[in-house]
């Protein structure tokens, strides 16, 4: 009797997961657990109908059903009374535990489950569409909130879209931008100087490394607000300069482009941190061992070094896309028309704040949940071992114990 | 070994010879004037004590540390001078970690090729056969495919040794060769290395291996705190070592031997 319990415990373990085990199949918890979603089904049928409840043509359905739920929570309240009774033996002694009546349970804890699911139906689902409909079709800005949202998302349905596409292409193609500078710029700045070097090297691999030193600690510690302000400012006033009048100057340097450039740069330095620590974190034993064979250190780099640092590097990587999704709302301070510029637009024409900024936040969860459930994917196809993080720009990747 | 001995005997110019080195970690000094040579078909082996500076010497020999003062002349050439190019004399002395620091970004196969393809212009085609005839000496023909990671310690360390003879190196550097493995595999690289003394190859080991330093090597050096305290033949030095660290540190095998 236990093993069948626990046999059929571990199937659902390894199938659903602990939730779906804890509700279904341990046998302590079936009455605790779908009684709450009797109860559940219950609370959402005493709310008010809406006008696309199709159990509102079945009366006499959703009473049966109504009390067969409550009539559920009856049954497990007399156990829960029979399991303090005799709790020292009622894994013996109690008629719940006997294996027919198990078995009755079961079946009866499914219908619980069908009945709740059929009220949320009726109830949430099609309420909500009929709220939507309702929303969609009036013509003035609805009073409650969920109505006033839905109502804005339609009418502003041009403005959010225009906004979701720029805020997907500020993320898309600025993380791709920088990507391919952040590869150059960690190439300085990993540079060291070698004996066989000439002085113009030296030279050079200090400067360079300096130079990548101090890009990363101004880009890094300066908000990129600020930085979207200095670059489309200083773009304006160099296109300005150059003779042309504002509409040209307009035409080439939008603020499309502004941000775009101010995403890429800024993502570049953080990027470049990454890439260093997945470099970093490769054994150096590595790179001394191509060298003892002769490799110069730009080969032992390119050939063995980079190789592995780069695929270390991607769950950082990638973590920067979802990163610069979020971060991309800032450029709305120049007038990028993204996401979050379409939604201060929004909450402009109608005055509703609140609801605005709850649709974008929903935009944005949508937006970064997709990249990243996408990017793990990517990262499994190439055999890396963590997943992308949600995690803030500061994040970094802790490099490996160094060897010495 | 004889043979090779004498064939480079008649040039007589030493392979290695260090001269007053140097070496220090901030204020810890490591080698304080290191005189050493090492003539052609030699197999030296350098004991001691952790923390002797042993490893670094040998480190020394191919700069992957680079020395504070003194000489360090391969065939005649100082490495430690200013602006040598040390990589086209590193293709001529092998190296074989205690860590085995294969790549692994690559195969077996392509861990032995990649240095001779990238650095000779050898076609891949001859640098794999080349591969192929050094993996198929340390017994490892059939794992040229395999993922490094997948090798044991004992195997990682045989194609270090292969990957490192690829280059067709004058002197083999061995660095704790068999200190990261455990005693049932130490054999296996040992064997390797029996092997490749016979064969006439120019070594330096460094090793806790009492039994490789008396019978393979030429000549036993003992190092203690930085300084050469010793060095002769293995018979001399694990029969009658003069100095008292010498007999100190060989004492426990002394006394083995006596036994026996």
């Amino acid at each position: 009797m236990t093993s069948e319990s626990d046999n059929s415990s571990q199937r659902a373990k390894a199938g659903n997961g602990r939730v779906a085990s804890f509700l279904l199949a341990d046998h302590r918890y079936v009455f605790l657990g779908t009684s709450v979603v009797a109860l559940l089904g219950m609370l959402l049928s005493s709310q008010p109908r809406s006008s696309m409840s199709f159990l509102a043509h079945a009366y006499a359905v959703e009473v049966l059903m109504y009390y067969f739920l409550a009539a559920w929570v009856v049954l497990s309240l007399v156990a829960l009374v029979n399991k303090l009774a005799r709790w020292r033996d009622y894994a013996v002694v109690s008629p719940f535990v006997r294996p027919g009546f198990r078995k009755v349970e079961r079946i009866l804890s499914y219908f619980v489950w069908a009945f709740a699911i059929v009220l949320f139906v009726d109830r949430g689902v099609m309420g909500l569409f009929a709220i939507t409909s309702s929303a969609i079709a009036s013509n003035s800005n609805p009073k409650d909130s969920l109505s006033s949202a839905i109502y804005m998302l339609y009418e502003g349905r041009q403005i959010f879209a225009t906004g979701i596409a720029t805020t997907i292409e500020l993320a898309v193609f600025g993380t791709l931008i920088a990507f391919f500078l952040a590869l150059l710029l960690v190439f300085l700045r990993i540079q060291r100087i070698d004996r066989p070097d000439n002085d113009l090297v030296r030279f050079l691999k200090v400067i360079g490394s300096g130079f990548a030193k101090v890009y990363s600690a101004v880009v890094r510690g300066t908000p990129m607000m600020v930085q979207a302000g200095i670059i489309y400012f200083a773009g304006f006033g160099m296109f300005k300069g150059s003779g042309m009048s504002v509409t040209q100057v307009n035409g080439i340097w939008s603020t499309f482009i502004a941000g775009l450039v101010t995403i890429s740069l800024n993502s570049t330095a953080y990027m470049m941190e990454v890439l260093r620590g997945g470099i970093e974190s490769v054994d150096k034993g590595q790179a001394e061992a191509a060298r003892s064979l002769g490799l110069s250190q730009w080969q032992a780099m390119t050939k063995v070094v980079f190789p592995q640092g780069i695929k270390y590097s991607i769950p950082g990587l990638s973590n920067e896309l979802v990163i610069n999704i979020k971060d991309s709302s800032v450029l709305s301070v120049i007038g990028v028309f993204d996401l979050m510029f379409a939604t201060t637009t929004v909450a402009g024409i109608y005055y509703r704040q609140t609801e605005t900024y709850m649709v974008a936040a929903v935009f944005y969860l949508i937006l970064t949940m997709v990249a990243s459930k996408l990017l793990s994917m990517f990262a499994k196809r190439l055999d890396v071992k963590s997943g992308p993080v949600m995690g803030t720009s500061d994040t970094t990747i802790p490099s490996a114990e160094a060897e010495h | 070994m004889k043979s090779a001995n004498e064939e480079h005997a008649s040039t007589s110019e030493p392979v290695i010879k260090v001269e007053g080195l140097r070496k220090s970690f901030g204020s810890h000094v490591v080698l304080k004037d290191i005189d050493f040579t090492v003539m052609p078909g030699e197999v030296v082996t350098i004991i001691g004590a952790s923390g002797s500076g042993k490893s670094t010497l040998l480190r020394c020999i191919n700069l992957l540390e680079i020395p504070d003062a003194g000489h360090v002349w391969f065939h005649g050439k100082d490495l430690a001078a200013q602006h040598v190019d040390v990589n086209k004399l590193r293709e001529k002395i092998g190296m074989v970690f205690q860590g085995f620091n294969l790549f692994n970004n690559m195969n077996v196969l392509d861990n032995c090729t990649l240095a001779p393809v990238t650095l000779k212009k050898m076609d891949k085609a001859e640098a794999e056969s080349v591969a192929m005839g050094h993996l198929r000496s340390v017994g490892l023909e059939e794992f040229a495919k395999a993922d490094v990671n997948t090798l044991s310690g004992g195997q990682k360390q045989r194609v270090a040794i292969a990957r490192a003879l690829c280059m067709r190196p004058d002197l083999m550097l061995f660095d704790e060769p068999t200190s990261a493995l455990d005693p049932e595999i130490v054999g296996e690289v040992l064997g390797v290395m029996r092997d490749l003394a016979k064969d006439g190859m120019t070594m330096v080991v460094v090793t806790h291996e009492m039994d490789f330093a008396k019978n393979v090597s030429d000549k036993v050096v003992f190092m203690d705190q930085g300084v050469i305290a010793e060095e002769g033949s293995p018979k001399q030095m694990f029969t009658s070592p003069k100095h008292p660290r010498t007999r100190e540190f060989l004492s426990r095998y002394l006394e083995d031997t006596k036994e026996k």
